[in-house]
Parts: C-alpha cells; structure tokens; sequence
C-alpha cells in the first residue's frame, strides 16, 4: 500500500478518542479490589479469630508491606502503559522496598534457629494452601491490569508485566491477610514470597502476549 | 521535531479533526521513514513507515497533549523497530532470495548506524555471522566457511546474537 493511500484510509477512520487517563486506570483497579475485599468478607473468609489477631504486630507489618507494594507496583504498573514511560527506575526501588519489608519481618522474631526448626516452622503443608488460595485471590486485580494494558500502550514487555503480576500477587496476599492464622514471620516472608512468586512469574510470561500491540 | 506544532495536531486529531490528522500523518510519516532509514535495512522502511502509522492510528488515545509529543512517538517508532528486528531474528534465512540480500545489504550496511553500534556490542562471532548472514545475505554454510566456524556454531552465533542485539535495543532508553 503506497503512503498516501495509507493516509487516506487512516484520515477516513477518524473519530474523535477518550484520551486515557492513568487516575481513572487507578480508581478503576482499586475498585476492583475493595470490591474483592469487601466480598470475601462478606461471604465469611476472614479468620474467626481475626479481632484477636489485632493485636498482633505480625499482623499490622504483613498488611502494611502488602499494602505498600500493591498500590506501589499497581501505581508504576498503570504508568508504565504510557508509552513514553520507562519503569526501570521505579522497579528498583520497589525491589528495595521489598527486601526491607521482608528483613523488618525477620527481624521481628523471624531468624531461624537450626534446620529441625525451620522445617517445623514452615509447615509445608499448610505453607502450600497459602500459597494457592494466594495466587487465586491475585486473578481478579491481574484481569482488570491486564485488560488496562491492553488499553494502554506499554513498551517495556517484560518489566510492564513484572509490575502488573507483583501488583496482583500483594493484593492476593494482602486479602489473604484476614484469613490466614499463622503468625511467624518466617512462614508468612517464605510462604507469602512463594505465592507472590508465582504470580509474578505467571504474568511475566502470559502477559507480554496480552499486552502486545 | 517541530513538537509543539505536533502536539497542537495531535490535540486537534483527538477531537477527531481530519484535516489536521493528514498534515500530521503527513509531517510524523516522513519522519518515521528518516528514523528507520537509519535503522533497518532499505526494504524494510516503507513498510516499518507505515507500520508505526497504523499504530499512531491506533493508541492515539494514549497520547497526553500536556506531554511532549516527541518522546511518545519516539517510544512507538522504537517498539516497532524493536519488532522489526525480532522479526529478522524469525525470518529463515535460507529462503531469502540472493538477489534480493544482495540489492539490500549494500545499503543497509551504510545506513543503519544505530545498528551497526549495537553489533559492535556483541561477541565478534556473534556480530560477524549477523552481518554475513543477516544483512549481507549469505547462506549459513557460506558464512560458516568464511568464518571458519561450524554451521550449527553460525546458527547458535546468529540465534542469541539476534536475542542479545534485542536486549540492548530494548535496555537503550527512550532517547533519541
């Protein structure tokens, strides 16, 4: 097809565009969540022992991180589809706040002492159902990012991905919060990392192909 | 880049203004061709041209007019590029028509400054085989003798070469 034909066709499929706006992306991936929150309370998935729990301060770090990372990595994540917009820099910092989170949790009672221990205290079994019901809680937050990217424009196909699956993935483990009874920081930083993990990898590599244009 | 009399045109586009949107199809089009010209081999230029067009067409949402212009069709034209070479990387090489790599390769090797410099970044026997190869056209086995190499080296040579030269591309940044 010649230049000006190309011209043509395309100046005679104009119509005019809502421009697309990364605050409404936001508002629209946060009300996915709370709505995903407010179900799974509704429907009796949080812990019985929940008020107890309060009062543990394993609980309040486990959200706070969660919650950090999800709407950090969700906020860079919906940056990232402007295609001008590199997310390299704001993948760094994330991966350090990461590692701090995690070390603040070790350092709360976390440091295993001794490999009997560590097994009795991972608690595989139950460490493996965490981890499941973890990664199905990220599905609803990774459909909406991934029908947004699908919207937008992301250039970077494998950090862009990256951002949207840990975005998911925290959200996951932090709806996973209210319904999981163990308090050891060392099962929750192995057993919440596996299951983000999975996540994370998942997006990686199913999401480059949704997301490409 | 003439930004602000784009970013004037987009604005306008976005509101569906068909005038504006052929000058800017126009004015970017030329421009595309110029910036791939220095990039892909020549056959390749028109095509990757229109390509971009077609997506400029088709994301024009995503463009914020109290952004600058440049940097977002820069970004468009280079994923495209990036494309381009991954379709090289796919393209098998043995059904390429001598002729043709020949005609092309002359031109391409002179033109594509952007990347001849990421082929200086690669493994010389990485680079070497890309450019016999890829760009000047010869068969595997041809480059393989004048490599002194096996051919299933040359292969594995061109194989991550191509994935590695995709990286860069890739790991370059935004600015051009």
């Amino acid at each position: 097809m010649s230049f000006d034909s190309l011209i043509d066709r395309l100046a005679d499929d104009l119509t005019p565009v809502r421009r697309r706006r990364p605050w409404v992306d936001m508002l629209t991936i946060a009300a996915i969540a709370l709505a995903e929150l407010a179900l799974l309370f509704v429907v009796g998935f949080a812990h019985m022992s929940l008020h107890r729990m309060m009062t543990e301060p394993t609980l309040w770090w486990r959200l706070a991180s969660l919650g950090l990372i999800s709407i950090l990595s969700g906020a860079l994540a919906i940056r990232s589809f402007d295609p001008a917009y590199s997310p390299k820099g704001g993948l760094r910092w994330l991966a350090l706040i990461i590692v701090i989170c995690l070390t603040f949790g070790l350092l709360m009672g976390g440091l295993p002492g001794g490999l009997a221990s560590i097994a009795d205290r991972l608690d595989w079994t139950s460490g493996v159902e965490c981890a499941y019901k973890m990664a199905l809680l990220s599905v609803p937050p990774l459909i909406g990012l991934a029908l947004l990217g699908r919207r937008g424009a992301p250039t970077d196909l494998r950090r862009t991905p990256l951002l949207m699956g840990l975005a998911a993935a925290a959200w996951g483990a932090f709806s996973f919060v209210f319904a999981c009874p163990f308090t050891d920081p060392l099962y929750i930083a192995v057993w919440y990392s596996v299951g983000c993990g999975i996540v994370v990898v998942l997006a990686r590599l199913i999401l480059p192909r949704i997301a490409r244009w | 880049m003439a930004d602000d009399h784009w970013r004037t045109l987009m604005r306008a586009v976005q509101a569906g203004d068909t005038a504006a949107y052929r000058r800017l199809l126009v004015e970017v089009g030329s421009w595309l061709q110029a910036y791939y010209s220095r990039r892909l081999p020549s056959g390749m230029v028109d095509d990757a041209a229109q390509e971009a067009l077609m997506t400029l067409h088709a994301k024009r949402h995503t463009y914020d007019p109290s952004k600058p212009f440049g940097p977002w069709l820069a970004a468009i034209a280079r994923y495209k590029w990036i494309d381009r070479l991954r379709a090289m990387k796919a393209a098998p090489t043995e059904e390429l028509s001598e002729d043709l790599a020949v005609r092309d390769c002359g031109e391409a090797v002179q033109s594509a400054r952007s990347l001849e410099a990421l082929l200086e970044r690669l493994k010389p026997a990485q680079a070497n085989a890309i450019r016999l190869v890829k760009i000047e056209g010869l068969t595997i086995k041809e480059a393989a003798d004048k490599l002194g190499q096996t051919i299933s080296l040359v292969k594995v040579n061109i194989h991550r070469g191509l994935r590695q030269l995709g990286e860069l591309a890739q790991e370059e940044g935004h600015e051009f």
